[in-house]
């Protein structure tokens, strides 16, 4: 067993496209809380309490967006008070709550899957589906870097030579777009020049084919029948309308069957899926570790 | 031979079977939020039926290195402070080299540049809105080229047509459905963002039509892109 990181690019992008795409379409309480957890602890596994802040800015968008949805909406029968002429409704509040912890839930597992789907694996999985598209992509991402230093030294040299102004507003405006202007030259002619070599060295000559390092393992197509499997009991619960819940005019819930408990069960799993083997991992290590 | 064979399944499979299936799958299983699902999978399958077109495509080296540093230039002036320069490099890149790469200028510095801003459910919507921004300049080309005025204002048309189509999304991924009420409230609290859109829009255009397009047309004479 690997450590969740470390899976085939497909297995990972299969999971993160089902965990997340179950929490994004339902908008079940317990789904949602469920989904919550999962990507928080994926996350705080991976990063511990690093990122501190970021975690603030989530926090603030959370609060603000399930305080705005009561005062936009005005469904549901349960009044709280009355604002300017306007009913505060207790379900509104709790849907937007619900709504926007959905939401949390999405954002934290595609920060776990920005993390873990590194550039080599995106170019893998982009290869896949288009050689042509996959190298636009890694070239572009290549040049970000190579542009920003380009530009730095454009505005080395701008400075140096007195051309650089930035006392006012729109000097320091034209002086950026000047030095912008010059690295367009710059990279455009750079550009063919790349291209020419590519020509040069027989680039679309034959077939392309592209070089990874990933292999199908017997854990990695687990990992998928794993995923696909739990998907699949928790959207036959979706389908029976087992997870059904509405929130207007008054918050219904569907009657509990096993069913629903079998929902919740398997979509938890999955959840828990990558927190789960990363931690194992983890232990592993520590156990090996303390064996010498 | 396993990528060709994928492509012409997604190709034939999209249209015909995948469309239909998720249309379904959205109706039977997310009741709650089918609109979402279905416009959220429509905006992916149009983005990824554009890709497996564009491998069929004979594209020059060339060409697609030029590509690969439009979009480059796209990210890199996401890092400017409120003004965002990525229409109007998408536009002129359309209007330059065609519709293709004007799609594709703006699908793929939208992917891209969200690995530094934070992907989100949105960048599928993001990748299809500046993906048709850049097709639709790509379109009307010679009257844009020709005309500074048309340009400006398909700039200042882009950026609010761009702040609607986020709109929509916004309302249906938060209500998971679409209502006219809610969509104006949406609208109106991101009135702010459209009209940055809209001026940053115009005032890139208005620096950069002429002096990137010289450059642009400049390299295509030049190497006969």
């Amino acid at each position: 067993m690997k450590a969740f990181a470390e899976y085939h690019p497909i297995a990972q992008t299969i999971y993160f496209l089902t965990v997340s795409g179950i929490a994004m379409f339902s908008l079940h309480p317990v789904i949602t809380v469920i989904s919550l957890c999962g990507a928080l602890l994926l996350f705080f596994i991976r990063n511990g309490t690093a990122q501190g802040k970021s975690h603030l800015y989530f926090l603030g968008m959370f609060l603000l967006l399930s305080l705005l949805n009561p005062l936009v909406s005005h469904r549901g029968a349960t009044v709280l008070f009355v604002l300017n002429h306007n009913p505060i409704t207790l379900e509104a509040l709790l849907y937007g709550i619900c709504a926007s912890a959905n939401l949390l839930a999405v954002l934290y597992w595609l920060r776990s899957f920005t993390q873990i789907m590194t550039r080599d694996r995106l170019l893998y999985i982009f290869g896949k589906l288009s050689p042509k598209l996959s190298l636009v992509l890694s070239m572009a991402l290549r040049y970000v870097s190579l542009f920003t230093q380009q530009a730095k030294k454009v505005t080395q040299t701008q400075k140096a030579l007195g051309l650089y102004r930035e006392d006012t507003l729109i000097d320091r405006f034209r002086s950026t777009m000047r030095v912008f202007s010059i690295l367009l030259t710059w990279a455009l002619e750079n550009g063919i020049i790349t291209a020419d070599s590519m020509a040069a060295r027989g680039y679309g000559v034959g077939k392309r084919t592209n070089f990874a390092l990933f292999r199908f393992r017997k854990a990695d197509a687990l990992l998928l029948v794993c995923s696909l499997l739990l998907t699949g009991i928790t959207c036959t619960g979706l389908t029976l309308g087992k997870l059904q819940f509405t929130f207007y005019p008054v918050v219904t819930s569907a009657e509990c069957t096993v069913l629903t408990i079998g929902s919740y069960l398997s979509y938890g799993l999955l959840a828990l899926l990558p927190a789960i083997l990363e931690t194992k991992e983890v232990l592993k290590w520590k156990f090996l570790l303390s064996k010498i | 031979m396993k990528n060709r064979t994928l492509r012409i399944m997604l190709k034939w499979g999209i249209p015909l079977l995948l469309a239909p299936a998720l249309v379904l799958l959205g109706a039977v299983v997310f009741q709650e939020k089918q609109h979402l699902f279905i416009s959220f999978m429509a905006a992916i399958l149009a983005v990824l039926l554009f890709f497996t077109g564009f491998e069929r495509k004979q594209v020059g080296t060339r060409r697609m290195v030029i590509v690969a540093v439009m979009t480059a230039l796209c990210i890199a002036g996401r890092f400017i402070p409120f003004f965002k320069p990525v229409t109007a490099i998408t536009v002129i890149a359309a209007v330059y080299l065609g519709r293709e790469s004007g799609f594709l200028v703006g699908a793929m510095a939208a992917l891209l540049s969200n690995f530094y801003f934070g992907q989100g459910p949105w960048t599928a919507f993001q990748m299809l809105s500046w993906g048709l921004i850049g097709w639709f300049a790509g379109l009307f080309a010679d009257p844009l080229k020709r005309h500074r005025a048309l340009l400006l204002l398909y700039g200042v048309l882009s950026g609010i047509a761009y702040s609607l189509l986020m709109d929509v999304w916004t309302v249906m991924s938060f209500h998971g459905q679409f209502t006219l009420p809610l969509y104006l409230a949406a609208a109106a609290t991101s009135m702010p963002h459209m009209l940055l859109y809209a001026v940053s829009n115009f005032l890139f255009l208005w620096w950069m039509a002429k002096p990137f397009g010289d450059k642009l047309e400049r390299i295509r004479i030049k190497y006969g892109i």
